[in-house]
């Protein structure tokens, strides 16, 4: 008898995903509050005046979308580390990346969609020129994957720890520093008059690595933490 | 006994709690959309605003929705109060239904405050002191419903939940005090919520109206919400059972 | 300037969610008493003595 297929397998992980969240879905809007958080903290302590907020808003937004997929990555592997499903993963007869990889799809699409929908909110609390808020929300839509991605791997590492706060944010941050940059980057150019289309085709052209790589370190790095 | 005390000793009860709400509930909403139908139909008497022409009218929604919002905190924690030191089962629910309430309120005075901020400065959104502390606001009542959703035994989240409305209204005027200092730091911000005009009587009056609407509102609400959590709590009671029909 | 559209954005903000407090709790409530019912069903088919053949 043939296993399921790679689309079944997928279809059943994600279903039961968004079912889970759908019952905590209270949940579904901490990362956004977080950020929303972030910013708050951030105006207060640039002195809340809509010139200096205008000049540094989208690496204000940028760093708390960071920061909110940062603490929303503990929520990734640990429900299904805890209760002894992950071991049930590596014995699936699907890829254990692939069910990485979905299992990121999924997170990607409760926590970081959310924030990037709000972000046209948020971004009106920093008063963000409107004309940078396409290309802020082009740079988010290709750099929260590769966050989401990369920082898989690191909660994967991490997945068999007992206390792995701060420590996930010491590995995840030094990965997620050049898409900082290059996201960031691309919004400061066009805020310039640079085209900002050089950034965003690295980010592109990064995700789409990250998308093949990323599952598979993340499947190796849960093999070893789990032994 | 004292009647009264004796009263407020069998609201207590659970059962009889969900049938004194469950009588009281509609009666307050329907006093409160009474007196806000007049209250709004009265709004839209008064002539408008020489300066800001028809939105001002957007005064008789948000400022009292503003006081509610920060009255609602204040009973929120007395009931709280209450609750840790006496450890009545009631003012527990009654204290945790006041969150969604006040948080709702808390939004509504900060939409329509924004929407009512454009017109007049604008900018949907100024990091000034009112705006600022409503904002904090909206978390520390965001924060307590969190609270009491996460952990699973009701009573314990209750009580920490509850705690944490303590803390927050004993930090609240630390928060408000150290908003505006920071604010008197970078002048040239201040606006001014009430503009020009004065309230005189016939501007007043549309304005007290939906200030008591708004309260027999909450009253109806609290009402509403602590019988629905009651229930949770005493599901699989007696009680509950009695309650139903036969399936 | 038409001020018209602010006003009615934002009487619509209180309308909507005033009208999510008036009914969130009672369909919690309904939901409450829907649970029970079906308790109750489940506890009344329990104590229906089970008929036991050879």
């Amino acid at each position: 008898m043939s296993g399921p297929s790679l689309l079944q397998a997928g279809k059943a992980l994600m279903v039961r995903d968004l079912r889970l969240l759908w019952r905590r879905r209270g949940d579904a809007f901490q990362p956004a509050l977080f950020a929303l958080l972030v910013v708050v903290l951030f105006a207060l302590a640039l002195g809340g005046e809509p010139q200096a907020l205008a000049k540094v808003a989208s690496a204000v937004m940028w760093v708390a979308i960071l920061l909110a997929g940062l603490l929303s990555l503990d929520t990734l592997f640990r429900g299904d580390a805890e209760d002894g499903s992950l071991e049930q993963w590596i014995l699936a007869p699907v890829p254990l990346a692939w069910l990485v990889a979905v299992r990121v799809l999924g997170h990607w699409l409760t926590t970081a969609l959310p924030l990037i929908l709000a972000t046209p909110l948020l971004a009106e609390l920093l008063h963000l020129p409107h004309d940078q808020l396409p290309v802020l929300l082009a740079s988010l839509a290709l750099g929260t994957p590769l966050l989401s991605l990369l920082g898989a791997v690191v909660a994967a590492l991490t997945v068999g720890m007992r206390r792995s706060g701060i420590l996930v944010a010491l590995l995840a941050l030094p990965l997620y520093v050049p898409v900082l940059i290059f996201g960031a980057g691309s919004v400061a150019r066009s805020a310039e008059g640079l085209d900002a289309v050089g950034a965003l085709l690295y980010l592109g052209a990064g995700l789409v690595l990250t998308l093949v790589l990323a599952p598979l370190a993340a499947a190796a790095a849960i093999r070893i933490a789990l032994h | 006994m004292n009647p009264v005390l004796l009263w407020f000793h069998q609201l207590g009860s659970p059962p009889v709690f969900d049938r004194f709400a469950a009588r009281w509930a509609p009666w307050c909403h329907g006093i409160a959309l009474a007196v806000m139908a007049v209250g709004l139909w009265q709004a839209f008497q008064v002539p408008a605003d020489y300066q800001q022409g028809d939105s001002f009218r957007i005064f008789y929604i948000h400022v009292p929705s503003a006081m509610l919002s920060l009255s609602i905190f204040a009973v929120m924690a007395a009931y709280s109060a209450i609750a840790l030191i006496w450890r009545i089962k009631l003012c527990e629910i009654l204290a945790m239904a006041c969150a969604p309430i006040g948080a709702a309120f808390t939004v509504i005075t900060l939409v329509t405050g924004s929407i009512w901020g454009k017109p007049m400065w604008g900018t949907w959104w100024d990091w000034d002191p009112r705006l600022t502390t409503e904002l904090i606001l909206l978390f520390l009542y965001l924060g307590v419903i969190g609270l009491y959703n996460a952990i699973d035994d009701r009573r314990t989240a209750a009580r920490a939940a509850g705690f944490l409305a303590i803390v927050g209204v004993a930090l609240l005027p630390v928060i408000k005090y150290s908003v505006v200092w920071w604010n008197s730091l970078h002048q040239g911000q201040t606006i001014s919520l009430f503009g020009e005009s004065k309230m005189d009587a016939s501007m007043a009056l549309p304005f007290w109206l939906m200030f008591v609407g708004v309260q027999f509102w909450f009253a109806g609400s609290l009402l509403v919400r602590a019988r629905a959590d009651n229930l949770r709590r005493e599901a699989g009671k007696d009680w509950v059972a009695r309650l139903v029909a036969q399936p | 300037m038409s001020y018209l559209n602010y006003l009615i954005g934002a009487y619509a903000v209180f309308a909507v969610v005033m009208l999510w407090d008036l009914l969130a709790p009672r369909l919690q409530i309904r939901r409450e008493l829907r649970a029970a019912r079906l308790r109750k069903g489940r506890a009344a088919k329990r104590a229906q003595p089970v008929e036991l053949s050879r």
